[in-house]
């Protein structure tokens, strides 16, 4: 039968409930403001009621756990878009390192190659003048050092991006190291019946960094999180991670492996993912395109210039040189140093210019890439500027889709604090009620011992 | 429904985004342009390139076309000194066949005569700039040089080729007649005749005198057309200035249209940028100010 006993007992238990869900509400409001806290709320259950002569009693309430609220869906929305974002910011920051060299149209290869021809188009006003086939030397080696510069520069950027690949398997090794650790003890908390919500905001924000850097993909398993790379190697499974390795190969490139099997060419995304497409296919292609225009700009040029006669009344020499293939660009260089040397001649007198004409369609005749020298070059600007904008705006528009999700991200595991006030004042007006009934059940025990008091006196 | 409690990270982006327009349209109205940097506009940025390209060639066609006109001028200067000796030399065949002069006379008229093949010879061997202007493109020597063996009297070591000199894109000028042709052609042989005449006058023999004048007269005329070469490319010249600087307003108006910015509607979108931007802050001063915990008392 129900008595003041239990009633009391009962109300004891209200009052350690609710001194629970104060200490929760305080610990939401004290972590308001932590990066990847998840917002918690106690579980509060009613005990197992009494039946007594048919009639079943309520027996109190227990607070049978503090629960994290979060979304793992959303957690892994978040780690994908991260993963996305971070590549095509790490691709706009190498980019827009490469279009600086692009950007400046009044210098540079295009502006060089320009000055060239007006200054040899001006010595055909005067083909045995000194000074007017000194210009042309000059102009000349002004546009071999902004090939060899800009194709420095290139490799320039390539070198630094390489140098972030290793300090980039370094920070996703330790990560991988920390989350298996996290991985296992969420495993032994959850074996014993905790709660590992603490732990999971921890390891949740750890693999958000992850995603940052390169490319995984997760899977929830009972022992935690399994992390793979895009081609499926192991990161971390269980509370095991594998460690990536970053080794140079004969060039200096640095190539990433994954137990021994050489990943690099499989990582697009993440800041790694980033640096690898810029490092890898990007800048070859920048690069590829200059060494092309630079041999073959040199080849055309050489042909045109060898068809003349210097003003010693020598068969023209080779104007540029220029070696075919990779590094083209940088080794190209002026040949001639000998004004006397420009072949301008194009009937063995020294003071016809017949030459020039040939040297001066160079310009606007098709080389064997299918584009004029001028077009070359401005094909490579558009290249430059369209690979930009597309980081660009693929870096936009990722940016603006984790807005979205870390909106529902919080939307669902933020804390409020009007919630947390409204939960203030909900608990602690229940803790005052059960103290309420322990006052009145208190009042109710004295009426009955001074009943038992009177009766004896 | 539950919304986001923490607001905090949208209104930074709201800020960062208005504050990149805001400094977006103020770089066009500084700049004045609306393509900085190649990413801005990639076609546009790769038109530039040959707009640029098109538009210093232009400069360069106008430098060339004042380069070759002082020596284009300098040899139709010349032309119009030899016409006026050569006149001069007519003059003085006419007077030469007449009977009535004394051997002593024709003597004395031979001696102006070889006078004026001394100037023609020189006026030949004009230069400018270095260059022998009636040499063909063999410019570094004298082109006609006085030689008795030859029954002109002058030797021609030039050659008879020209020189072009492109003043438009397809467009190019000859700069030169070569001596042979100019001065001695087919219709006319400047030199040939004038030594012609000198021997006759130096023979006394009227005849041949006035058969000499016949000849100088038909070369005279055959330097007085040839001469028209001259003037004709100065006038193609004059022309094409005119063509290029046209062209180059076309260009640099089309470098505006490429990469430049509309003024007006730059000062519109920066003071609309302005207030966005003022908007966004005022609403980040707005937000948050006040919490349930405000009204419990």
């Amino acid at each position: 039968m129900p008595g003041l006993t239990s009633t009391m007992l009962m109300s004891v238990q209200s009052l350690l409930a609710d001194q629970a869900a104060l200490q929760v509400t305080s610990n939401n409001i004290a972590n308001a403001n932590t990066p990847g806290y998840t917002r918690e709320v106690p579980v509060l259950t009613e005990n197992t009621p009494t039946v007594e002569n048919g009639i079943t009693y309520g027996a109190g309430v227990t607070l049978e756990k503090v629960q994290s609220i979060r979304d793992q869906l959303l957690d892994l929305r978040i780690s994908e878009e991260t993963q996305q974002q971070s590549g095509a910011q790490a691709q706009l920051t190498a980019l827009n390192q490469v279009q600086g060299l692009f950007s400046d149209s009044t210098q540079g290869v295009g502006a060089d190659m320009t000055a060239f021809f007006n200054s040899l188009s001006q010595l055909s006003t005067n083909p045995t003048s000194i000074p007017q086939r000194q210009a042309v030397l000059t102009d000349a080696q002004n546009l071999a050092t902004s090939f060899n510069q800009t194709s420095t520069s290139l490799s320039n950027i390539q070198t630094s991006l390489n140098l972030n690949v290793s300090q980039s398997v370094d920070q996703i090794n330790s990560l991988t190291q920390q989350i298996a650790k996290l991985n296992a003890q969420v495993a032994q908390m959850q074996q014993l019946g905790q709660e590992p919500g603490v732990i999971q905001d921890q390891e949740t924000q750890l693999v958000q960094q992850l995603s940052q850097l390169t490319d995984v993909s997760i899977i929830q398993t009972k022992d935690g999180q399994t992390i793979t790379t895009a081609n499926g190697s192991a990161l971390v499974v269980g509370g095991q991670s594998f460690a990536l390795q970053a080794a140079a190969d004969s060039t200096g490139t640095e190539h990433v492996f994954s137990q021994g099997q050489d990943i690099t060419s499989s990582i697009k995304n993440g800041s790694l993912g980033g640096i690898l497409q810029v490092r890898d296919q990007v800048l070859p292609g920048v690069l590829n395109q200059l060494d092309t225009l630079a041999s073959q700009f040199a080849t055309a040029f050489n042909t045109a210039h060898e068809s003349g006669t210097d003003l010693n009344g020598n068969a023209g020499q080779a104007f540029f040189s220029s070696a075919p293939g990779a590094g083209a660009a940088a080794s190209f260089s002026v040949v001639i140093t000998d004004p006397n040397a420009i072949a301008a001649s194009s009937d063995g007198s020294a003071g016809s210019n017949g030459n020039i004409t040939q040297m001066t369609a160079v310009q606007s005749q098709e080389l064997p890439s299918g584009a004029s020298p001028t077009d070359s070059f401005a094909n490579i600007v558009f290249n430059v500027g369209n690979l930009t904008q597309q980081a660009q705006a693929e870096s936009d528009a990722g940016t603006a889709s984790l807005n979205q999700l870390n909106d529902q991200w919080g939307s669902v595991s933020g804390v409020s604090i009007d919630e947390e006030s409204t939960n203030l004042i909900t608990y602690q007006r229940a803790f005052e009620a059960a103290a309420r009934v322990i006052s009145t059940v208190d009042e109710l025990t004295q009426t009955v011992i001074g009943m038992g008091a009177s009766a004896a006196g | 429904m539950r919304v986001n409690p923490n607001i905090t990270p949208d209104i930074l982006t709201a800020i960062w985004q208005t504050q990149e327009q805001e400094n977006t349209a103020l770089q066009q109205v500084s700049t004045g342009r609306r393509v900085n940097v190649p990413s801005d506009d990639p076609a546009a940025a790769a038109a530039l390139v040959g707009n640029l390209n098109s538009s210093a060639q232009t400069d360069q066609y106008l430098q060339n076309t004042t380069s070759i006109e002082g020596q284009l001028q300098t040899a139709d200067s010349t032309l119009s000194s030899v016409v006026e000796v050569l006149n001069q030399a007519i003059s003085l065949g006419v007077q030469g066949a007449n009977g009535t002069l004394s051997a002593s006379d024709q003597q004395g008229i031979a001696q102006q005569v070889i006078g004026i093949q001394s100037q023609v010879l020189q006026l030949a061997n004009t230069s400018y700039q270095g260059i022998y202007i009636f040499a063909g493109t063999a410019t570094t020597t004298p082109p006609f040089v006085a030689d008795s063996s030859q029954p002109s009297g002058v030797a021609y070591n030039g050659n008879s080729n020209t020189n072009t000199v492109e003043v438009g894109t397809g467009r190019s000028i000859t700069v030169n007649m070569p001596g042979d042709q100019m001065f001695q052609g087919s219709g006319g042989d400047v030199m040939n005749s004038l030594q012609g005449l000198i021997t006759a006058l130096q023979s006394g023999d009227t005849t041949a005198i006035g058969n000499a004048t016949t000849q100088l007269r038909t070369a005279y005329n055959f330097v007085t057309q040839q001469r028209v070469f001259y003037g004709n490319a100065v006038d193609q010249l004059n022309a094409n200035q005119t063509f290029l600087q046209t062209e180059k307003v076309n260009l640099s108006s089309q470098e505006n249209d490429l990469v430049g910015v509309d003024l007006s509607k730059a000062a519109t979108d920066l003071s609309q940028a302005e207030i966005t931007h003022q908007a966004a802050l005022a609403a980040a001063a707005k937000v948050s100010q006040n919490t349930l915990l405000d009204y419990l008392k």
